[in-house]
């Protein structure tokens, strides 16, 4: 499924927060979002997803999704926003609870995205027991488990410590081979920009507009190979050139208020 | 004797009550501002205890139990008041004995009314015998009204547990629910029975005196003041039962028919008792809630033994209570009823 | 390197530890020292029973029967008068949890209600309901309401509203946000105020037992006191404080196994 942003605009209580954002996303590409504190990266993620309401604007889903899949537009979250009084399997099983399927097509359906994220001998265990890595693969799961057309990834890692990061990269990675979805990854980590996304979008200071558009052409696969390191670095230079100076602005604001 | 007490009296005139306090003996005593306790009310305005070398000091209280308790724990030397289990209780601990007589049951004399619901007394609840089935409101469990609906279930051979019995704490509470419909009847005494009447709220049934004459209550002291202060106590009581006299001279006449008279020496003791009575009544309710005393100070003895056993009986005084034990008959002369030993 | 002297230990303390043994040693020495003393004649036997007669009056009260009809009575009303209360409150805490217009009709109400000490009501609930088992159940009932309104609109408050943003996200119906997400998140503040009601209830019992009622612990207190029967009187008491204990007990049960996932 493609999206299409159009002159997407939304400002809180008066201040100017994204001021016009056009962008058009391919069916099946992953498309990185960066920028400075406070440009807006996530409030236009949650404007794509239907959960804000933009102050103007519109974003437009062209062509159908899969026919089995059953939320299109589906997130995963920073603070994972499991529920603590369900265990894995359950709270997989959430997003499934109101469709209407058979109990043996729900249980089948989270077997299969339990198994696809690792997580197929930690169904019964509460959220409370586990990593904070094993509880994002909870969310990546329960984001699988409805067949999403266009997975909505907002700072899914930055929770998580460096070591658990470079597994969970790898692990979409191996995912993202297999099923099939446009990917919107908001972060504000280079490096797992420069590693996962076919394009990555820049934003400005506020108010947030598209600065540039940054592509990379070695497939993504390739990327995590010792030959490819240049590259990489390379496009991490190249990303925060364009953010250096804003991002200390931003930072300066923070501290002085 | 004679000598001190003309100068007694010589002093009082000249100095005032207050210097001649320091040459009298000073005893208080626990009461209730009731028309009940006129006799002490008497006896202090007409000077009897002032003749027996007495300073008395009132110690009001508003209901029976703190009374018990005020003697009990030496907080006054005496007490005055109507016998409830609690007393029995405390008095069974060796803390007071009883003296001498208050309020009785007697016949002829209106005291403590049984009062049927407006509703109770449509549907047949006309008399005493038809308590049974019935709920009816009382101030506390073990109190004068308790024990009186325990000596009706024995006169008309019902059982106690056949009535439903709510204790409400107070009088005031007990008029209230029976006006509300709240319970079929109550125990009242006179003043607030009529008063109950009078509003169209409840009907009198029968009087407490009619069925079950009884000792309802008496002058009691402290067995620490007996036993240090026996001259005290019984110039007290000599002054109490004088004033017993007068008042039974005053209120407990009546004439050929057996109806109540109240002459002139009862229009000259009113003011008397209104003067401690609260709240104040007037001359009529003050006639109304003159209950009988005995006029020499005597106690039904028997009865005080019956009560007692009574309450053991229902589980409220403890076993070990000797009732022998709380009399001491030695400051009245002639008590009435005396168990033979 | 000169001299070797070994780094002194300067951490620990300030850490309190479970005891087990302390509080029952503290329990058995109270008790004793107060059996001691009433022995030797230092208590005195009018107004402070000893131990002993106390264990005694309720042994009394074991073998006459009284006490299951005291204690069933009591346990009664608390029953009927808490799970009312609880109900009612519940059902409008979570609405004004919910719903803006309901906290905003409910919120002026409730504060200015839940303040009044239900104790005062009593007479006014004896004129409505009567000296019955109605007016007792009333009070208790009023007295839990309040506090369960306040803690589950406020433990609704406490849910984080990422799940809430969570559920929206995959589309969950209203209705099913409520009961999957709202209110077993809310469960822990609501448990929480089930403690706080518990001992309302107890306490209301036995100020609504004063009036009218021939059994219960309440009613029992009151008449050993007008009986000056104060073995009786503390035997009441102490049901009472193990009453308490066994709701409390109940209560971390059902927390343990509600809240296993805390």
């Amino acid at each position: 499924m493609d999206l299409r942003l159009e002159g997407i605009t939304h400002s809180y209580d008066g201040l100017l927060a994204l001021d016009g954002i056009d962008l058009e996303v391919r069916d099946g590409e992953t498309v990185a979002i960066i920028g400075p504190s406070g440009c807006g990266k996530s409030t236009l993620l949650g404007i794509v997803g239907g959960l804000l309401k933009p102050s103007a604007g519109r974003v437009l889903a062209i062509g159908a999704p899969r026919a089995d899949s059953l939320n299109p537009f589906t997130y995963v979250f920073q603070d994972f926003a499991l529920l603590p009084w369900r265990n894995v399997a359950a709270n997989v099983a959430l997003a499934l609870e109101h469709h209407g399927l058979s109990r043996a097509e729900r249980r089948e359906r989270v077997a299969a995205a339990l198994a696809l994220t690792g997580l197929g001998e930690f169904a019964a265990a509460l959220p409370k027991q586990l990593s904070g890595g094993m509880r994002q693969r909870v969310g990546i799961a329960r984001a699988l488990v409805v067949r999403p057309a266009v997975l909505l990834l907002d700072e899914p890692l930055s929770a998580l410590d460096a070591q658990t990061r470079e597994l969970l990269m790898e692990d979409l990675l191996a995912i993202w081979a297999r099923e099939r979805s446009t990917r919107l990854y908001v972060t504000h980590n280079l490096d797992e920009a420069a590693r996962l996304a076919d394009r990555v979008i820049v934003l400005s200071r506020r108010p947030g507009r598209i600065r540039e558009i940054v592509r990379i052409d070695m497939p993504v696969a390739e990327r995590g190979a010792p030959t490819a390191l240049p590259v990489v670095a390379g496009v991490r230079e190249k990303l925060w050139a364009l953010i250096r100076d804003e991002a200390r602005d931003a930072e300066r604001e923070v501290q002085h208020g | 004797m004679r000598i001190r007490l003309v100068a007694a009296l010589a002093a009082l005139v000249t100095f005032g009550p207050a210097l001649t306090a320091g040459a009298q003996e000073k005893v208080s005593i626990a009461a209730l501002r009731f028309v009940s306790s006129a006799p002490i009310f008497i006896a202090m305005e007409k000077g009897y205890f002032k003749e027996q070398g007495l300073d008395v000091e009132f110690k009001f209280f508003d209901a029976a139990q703190p009374i018990a308790v005020a003697v009990a724990a030496g907080n006054a030397d005496l007490g005055i008041t109507g016998l409830t289990g609690g007393f029995y209780n405390l008095a069974g601990k060796g803390a007071m004995k009883i003296i001498a007589s208050q309020s009785r049951e007697e016949p002829g004399y209106d005291f403590v009314a049984y009062v049927a619901s407006k509703k109770a007394y449509d549907a047949g609840f006309k008399d005493p015998g038809k308590f049974p089935g019935k709920t009816i409101g009382i101030t506390q469990v073990g109190s004068t009204f308790h024990y009186m609906l325990g000596m009706l279930a024995e006169k008309r051979g019902f059982k106690l547990t056949e009535v439903t019995l709510k204790p409400l704490q107070s009088i005031a509470n007990v008029t209230a629910a029976l006006k509300g419909e709240q319970v079929d009847g109550v125990l009242l005494p006179a003043n607030n029975a009529y008063a109950v009447e009078k509003d169209g709220a409840g009907k009198i049934i029968g009087w407490v005196h009619q069925e079950t004459p009884w000792q309802l209550g008496a002058l009691f002291a402290g067995t620490g003041v007996i036993e240090e202060r026996r001259p005290v106590v019984e110039k007290f009581v000599a002054a109490y039962v004088k004033a017993c006299a007068d008042y039974a001279d005053a209120f407990l006449q009546r004439d050929a028919a057996g109806k109540r008279t109240f002459g002139s020496k009862a229009d000259a003791l009113i003011p008397i008792i209104q003067k401690y009575v609260e709240p104040k009544p007037s001359a009529e309710q003050v006639k109304a809630s003159a209950s009988y005393i005995d006029p020499k100070g005597r106690l039904l003895v028997k009865n005080i033994h019956e009560q007692v056993a009574w309450y053991q009986a229902q589980g409220m005084v403890a076993r070990d209570v000797d009732a022998a034990k709380i009399l001491d008959l030695s400051f009245v002369k002639d008590h009435l009823d005396v168990p033979k030993r | 390197m000169a001299d070797a002297a070994p780094v002194t230990f300067r951490g620990g303390g300030f850490h309190p530890r479970p005891q087990r043994l302390v509080p029952v040693a503290v329990f058995v020495a109270v008790i004793g020292l107060w059996q001691f003393a009433s022995w030797r004649g230092w208590l005195p036997a009018l107004f402070l029973p000893s131990p002993w007669e106390i264990v005694t009056a309720l042994g009394g009260m074991i073998s006459d029967g009284s006490l299951g009809r005291h204690v069933g009575a009591s346990l009664m009303r608390i029953a009927l008068g808490w799970v009312l209360g609880t109900a009612a409150g519940l059902a409008i805490g979570l609405a004004m949890g919910i719903f803006s217009v309901a906290r905003a009709a409910g919120l002026p109400v409730v504060s200015a209600l839940f303040p009044i000490p239900k104790i005062a009501l009593l007479p006014l609930f004896i004129l409505w309901f009567g000296i019955g088992e109605p007016s007792k159940v009333a009070t208790i009932g009023f007295g839990v309401f309040f506090p369960t309104v306040i803690a589950a609109y406020t433990a609704c408050d406490s849910v984080p509203r990422n799940l809430i943003r969570m559920a929206q996200s995959f589309g969950l119906p209203p209705a099913a946000i409520v009961w999957k997400i709202l209110v077993p998140g809310a469960m822990p503040g609501i448990l929480a105020g089930f403690r706080i009601t518990a001992s309302i209830a107890l306490i209301l019992v036995v100020a609504a037992e004063m009036i009218g009622a021939q059994y219960g612990i309440g009613a029992f207190i009151l008449s050993a006191g007008n009986l000056n029967q104060i073995d009786h009187l503390l035997a009441g008491v102490t049901l009472l404080s193990l009453l308490g204990l066994a709701v409390s007990a109940v209560l971390g049960a059902v927390e343990r196994a509600v809240l296993r996932w805390r």
